[in-house]
């Protein structure tokens, strides 16, 4: 098969049919009544997020299971895993638009939502952990009575802006490709609140060779950006540990591990996407086995990596010979949290490996068991990075076990609720995979197949 | 009196054979649209280059500014002993404009595609043409300027091209 139609089923070569099959549900179709449920089961559980946020709020975070010892728990835990998540929508995007993978057009779109709301739930979480979250914008540089600007030393600070730039970044990365399928939905026949809403953000565009020009210019311009950027941002979140002194966290491989580590979380949660938009939306035709393969693929190459990352880290601890090093990799294997340990191996470096198998990279029960695997893997190596380190730091006085509350799990399991409470809502407002690159593709398989 | 002959394709070999054939006959293009990138020649690259650079500009100016406002802050405004850290601590200032440097750019961008593109007309007079809305779902559109009494020609050398509908618009 030539390689352009391996992404794209025949009936897809029509661009009519493209725009249909995208477009369609949006502006003509009723909301099934899966999606109804689905919205008000997210919905619900976004509720309990956000009772349980009032409650921290409330009685502040003695409420967690955060104590002296382990300051940080859950919050942060939260907020590395789901920036992690983040991380992949973008870098994904730009790294497969420069190396021109014409697998990227069914995938691109949905992943950068991804990445818009995961980390925007990400930025969340360091709020949330601040104790007093309404003095929050103190890390904005801004004239105050009291002549303060904000510690640039200071891990949160790196945070702040990490945050800020990568989610602005992200979305406008995200709006430019928008565009032209704006216009498309803006033309199409339809109700005219919508057309005149998606009109408006379309900005005029008209399709003509001089601005799809500059609009390719641009997304070239963007994902070079993006690629370092994105890098950047995960390594800052690496930084937060690598900066400090606790044995565990002083590794200069944390950056790049961290790195790799988001991409990995993020490409799991694009497969789960990819398996529930192509069945839910109908899609099959264009996110094909092939597009999985491929995903598979990347999974098996990054749960490599993350195997590769941990034997760096457990060997740097061997051969440093520093005690405190040595205490910390043995209550890895057999302290507390032991359990969660042969967990993230299980989920981050053992399942992958099914993927060596061609046919295993094309079973949806599989990719869903192992996708779901690296995304529990990956949190259990966010909170290991925080509860191990933590709870047997430098003074053994000190040591104090940390055991996550119901209030924490309530917090969490809300956030899950509001990302699939927010992607409901986009699948019904947004083309999730974008039309004028599936029309460019189908154009160049129609080519091949002639 | 001045016509349009606006014709639709429906793919984009017959858009580029439709686009030729017009140049070759030394028809003026009005107007081009296509439901997908397509690069006819240079059309559009005197819009599109500058782009870049005006991207890299606002990021470099933009990281530049803010690393000399972190460097005021820190050692000017409110100079403040972290642990005996130097005050202007280079190392870890870069990060914060090394990413606002890098949004910057991005909004930079896009600025300089909005003005360039010259996009925000939400109101075009190509709007008014039922061809040029199908254009950005499914057809490619020539638009080429005539005269009424030469209109036929015009409308049969698109047709030759392989129009798969055309017409002629008076204005």
């Amino acid at each position: 098969m030539s390689d352009a139609a391996r992404w794209l089923l025949p009936s897809m070569f029509d661009h009519k049919a493209i725009t249909d099959a995208i477009a369609g549900p949006l502006v003509e179709g009723k909301a099934g009544k899966r999606w109804w449920i689905a919205v008000l089961i997210s919905l619900a559980v976004t509720g309990i997020g956000v009772i349980a946020t009032g409650i921290s709020f409330a009685y502040g975070p003695g409420m967690w299971g955060n104590n002296s010892a382990v300051v940080w728990g859950f919050p942060i835990a939260n907020y590395v895993w789901w920036i992690g998540i983040g991380n992949a929508g973008t870098l994904i995007s730009a790294l497969l638009l420069l190396t021109r993978q014409k697998w990227r057009n069914a995938i691109n779109r949905f992943a950068e939502a991804m990445t818009i709301l995961a980390v925007s739930i990400a930025g969340l979480f360091p709020i949330i952990h601040l104790g007093r979250p309404m003095y929050f914008y103190w890390m904005a540089p801004y004239p105050n009575t009291m002549g303060l600007w904000p510690q640039w030393r200071s891990a949160l600070v790196w945070d702040f802006w990490a945050i800020l730039s990568y989610l602005l970044f992200s979305l406008i990365f995200f709006y430019l490709g928008l565009i032209p399928d704006l216009a498309t939905l803006r033309d199409r026949e339809g109700p005219s609140h919508w057309r005149r809403i998606w009109g408006a953000f379309a900005l005029g565009w008209q399709g003509t060779p001089a601005q799809w020009r500059s609009h390719q210019r641009l997304q070239r311009v963007m994902a070079v950006i993006a690629t370092p950027l994105v890098c950047s941002v995960h390594s800052i979140v690496g930084l937060d540990f690598a900066a400090s002194l606790m044995p565990g966290w002083t590794e200069s491989v944390f950056p790049p591990y961290f790195v790799v580590g988001a991409y990995f979380s993020g490409f799991a949660m694009v497969v789960l996407l990819a398996l529930v938009i192509r069945s839910a939306l109908g899609l099959e035709a264009m996110i094909r086995p092939a597009h999985l393969d491929a995903c598979a693929k990347m999974l098996l190459a990054a749960g490599s990596v993350m195997l590769l990352s941990y034997g760096s880290e457990w060997m740097s601890a061997l051969w440093t010979g520093e005690a405190a090093d040595l205490r910390f990799l043995r209550f890895s294997f057999t302290g507390t949290y032991s359990g969660l340990t042969y967990g993230m191996i299980l989920g981050n470096c053992l399942l992958p490996q099914l993927f060596w198998s061609p046919a295993l990279r094309r079973s949806v029960p599989v990719l869903v068991i192992v996708s779901a695997g690296v995304l529990f893997g990956m949190y259990f190596e966010r909170i290991l990075i925080i509860c191990n380190t933590l709870s047997i730091g430098y003074e053994p006085a000190a040591w104090t076990l940390y055991v996550p509350t119901l209030v924490d799990f309530a917090i969490l399991l809300g956030t899950g609720g509001l990302f699939v409470f927010a992607f409901l809502l986009l699948s019904r407002v947004i083309p999730l995979v974008p039309m004028y690159e599936i029309r460019e593709l189908a154009e160049v398989a129609k080519g091949e197949v002639r | 009196m001045t016509a349009l002959a606006i014709a639709s394709f429906a793919d984009e070999a017959a858009f580029r054979a439709g686009v030729a054939k017009a140049d070759e006959a030394g028809r003026r293009v009005v107007g081009l649209w296509s439901p997908y990138p397509v690069e006819i020649g240079a059309i559009g690259e005197e819009m599109a280059a500058p782009i870049a650079w005006i991207a890299i500009a606002g990021g470099l100016a933009a990281a530049f500014l803010f690393y000399g406002f972190i460097w005021w802050t820190a050692t000017q405004s409110y100079p403040f002993d972290s642990g005996g850290r130097p005050l202007h601590s280079w190392q870890v200032f870069l990060i914060a404009p090394i990413e606002f440097g890098a949004l910057a750019a991005g909004v930079a961008g896009m600025i300089a595609f909005i003005v360039r593109a010259r996009l925000t007309r939400l109101h075009h007079p190509a709007f008014d043409i039922a061809e040029v809305e199908r254009a950005s779902s499914e057809h490619f559109v020539i638009a080429l300027a005539c005269d009424a009494d030469d209109g036929g020609d015009v409308l049969a050398l698109l047709a030759d091209a392989g129009a798969v509908h055309s017409r002629m618009v008076t204005r």
